[in-house]
């Protein structure tokens, strides 16, 4: 069973790939900051955006059906949250919307044109605690462990199932397979440590950054900074 | 000091001792006495099997040798006394292979994983690349491995990176809990090959039987905590009433031996 649906993309060797994962993580922050600061009436700001989203969707060569594929996945959430805020009217409704739209598309873009290991070595070099960025690097590793587990713990039930049980008993199995769950994730993160511990852990988890600063790094952080100052200056 | 330091063997030849354990044992906290009074010594370079019914106690025997598990007695490792002053170092000597490597495969790529035993050890980030590469190179893996992560390999794949996880470390002593488990015969059959080239003293926990036939020289019964025989494989491994009281069989090539 294969499973990358958070990173697929992430491994091509666009020239918005091989930038250092600090540059990514703070130029698409500053995007993300000028999208949010666009006022709901400057359209010309709106599109110029759009097309900056384009220009970067098409450096990184990632397949736009697929950054479609995952925007409608993700779009309906945020949508909830434009159409709970009435008083905006039509025209910041739409705005909301179009925020809403660039905001994803970047974030899909900064996630698929990063390792998860080269955003997660990022913030560690930003100065985030250390404990947070290692449990985020376990979560991701054992996401899909954990799926696999409940997946086959599900054909088990299903394997032993005749028709369909009571509501009452449906729920009292779900919980049961829950507990079973998380009492073999503890046992795994003993075993975890225990693997750790072997290989001469100590409380410090160091890591090796694979990629270095270079100039296209300054050249990429320059040009995202004077598009951002330029449409606020534009105002 | 000689005589703390070496100990001799039956032929009376100076022998060097990588693993020294008297009279161990070790509950679980819930009060389960999991060893009982083991007594194991272990020349550098041999190659020891412990073979044994499930829940004999044999990864757990293999966690004290790295002293994740501490029993009632210390145990020697090259000639240092197990202690939490130098855990570190004896670490770094005593490697061990778990049984399931996505219990030991935790970081996100497979070159971080590699690289994290090195970087605990203080190796510098700059050799760490050339660390990790020999350690796949070892266990016949491509370079270009190093950037997956471990839940996109197989099995098979797993295993050795799990293995080269732990050859990085340059250990002096391996520990290997079932390591054929689940592996289907090719990657079986690469594993022993791998094993068999590695020049460090070997305790393999296992119950495939004709694995320790390939690959180790001295079989170790456990059964319910306790060390029932020790000797050499051949001999122990065709023992048919010994194997068949610990749950255990005489493997198909030492059956087809005895045959008339």
């Amino acid at each position: 069973m294969r499973h990358n649906f958070i990173d697929r993309y992430s491994s091509l060797d666009s020239p918005l790939h091989t930038l250092e994962s600090r540059t990514k993580l703070l130029a698409f922050a500053i995007l993300i900051v000028g999208v949010l600061s666009i006022p709901t009436d400057a359209e010309a700001i709106f599109f110029s955006y759009l097309f900056a989203a384009a220009v970067l969707m098409g450096i990184s060569q990632i397949p736009l059906g697929y950054i479609m594929k995952r925007m409608v996945v993700l779009l309906p959430f945020i949508m909830l949250a434009a159409v709970a805020a009435p008083w905006k009217g039509y025209a910041g409704f739409g705005a909301l919307a179009v925020r809403a739209v660039l905001c994803l598309i970047l974030l899909i873009l900064l996630t698929n044109t990063t390792r998860f290991a080269e955003l997660l070595c990022g913030l560690r070099r930003f100065g985030f605690p250390q404990i947070v960025v290692i449990n985020l690097g376990f979560l991701y590793r054992y996401l899909f462990v954990l799926m696999e587990e409940a997946m086959r713990m599900k054909q088990a039930r299903d394997c032993r199932r005749v028709g369909r049980a009571p509501l009452t008993e449906e729920l009292r199995i779900l919980s049961s397979m829950l507990g079973t769950l998380l009492i073999r994730s503890f046992e795994r993160a003993e075993r975890m440590h225990s693997a750790m511990l072997s290989r001469g852990y100590s409380g410090d988890f160091p890591v090796v950054a694979p990629r270095r600063f270079s100039w296209h790094d300054i050249v990429f952080l320059a040009g995202t900074s004077a598009f951002v100052g330029a449409t606020i200056w534009a105002r | 000091m000689w005589a703390r330091r070496f100990g001799r063997d039956e032929r009376g030849k100076m022998t060097e001792y990588a693993i020294r354990i008297t009279r161990l044992n070790y509950s679980y906290p819930d009060g389960t006495r999991a060893l009982q009074e083991i007594d194991l010594d272990v020349r550098t370079g041999e190659r020891v099997a412990i073979v044994g019914p499930s829940g004999a106690g044999k990864s757990t025997l293999l966690l004290h040798l790295n002293g994740v598990l501490t029993g009632s007695s210390p145990i020697k490792i090259a000639n240092l006394n197990l202690e939490r002053s130098n855990l570190q170092q004896i670490r770094s000597k005593v490697g061990l292979l778990f049984q399931d490597p996505n219990d030991q495969l935790f970081c996100p790529t497979v070159f971080e994983d590699i690289a994290f035993g090195p970087l605990n050890l203080g190796v510098p980030a700059e050799e760490i690349p050339a660390r990790v590469n020999k350690a796949l190179r070892e266990c016949g893996l491509e370079q270009s491995i190093g950037s997956r992560s471990s839940h996109h390999l197989s099995l098979g794949e797993r295993r050795r990176v799990s293995l080269a996880a732990v050859l990085a470390m340059e250990p002096a002593i391996l520990g290997m809990d079932e390591p054929t488990s689940n592996l289907d015969p090719r990657n079986r059959k690469r594993l022993i090959e791998l094993v068999s080239r590695l020049e460090v003293t070997l305790i393999v926990a296992t119950h495939d039987l004709g694995f320790v036939l390939d690959v180790c020289s001295r079989t170790v019964v456990m059964d319910r905590g306790k060390i029932w025989a020790d000797g050499d494989a051949q001999t122990i491994l065709s023992d048919t009433r010994l194997m068949e009281e610990h749950g255990l069989e005489v493997p198909l090539p030492l059956k087809a031996e005895t045959r008339p």
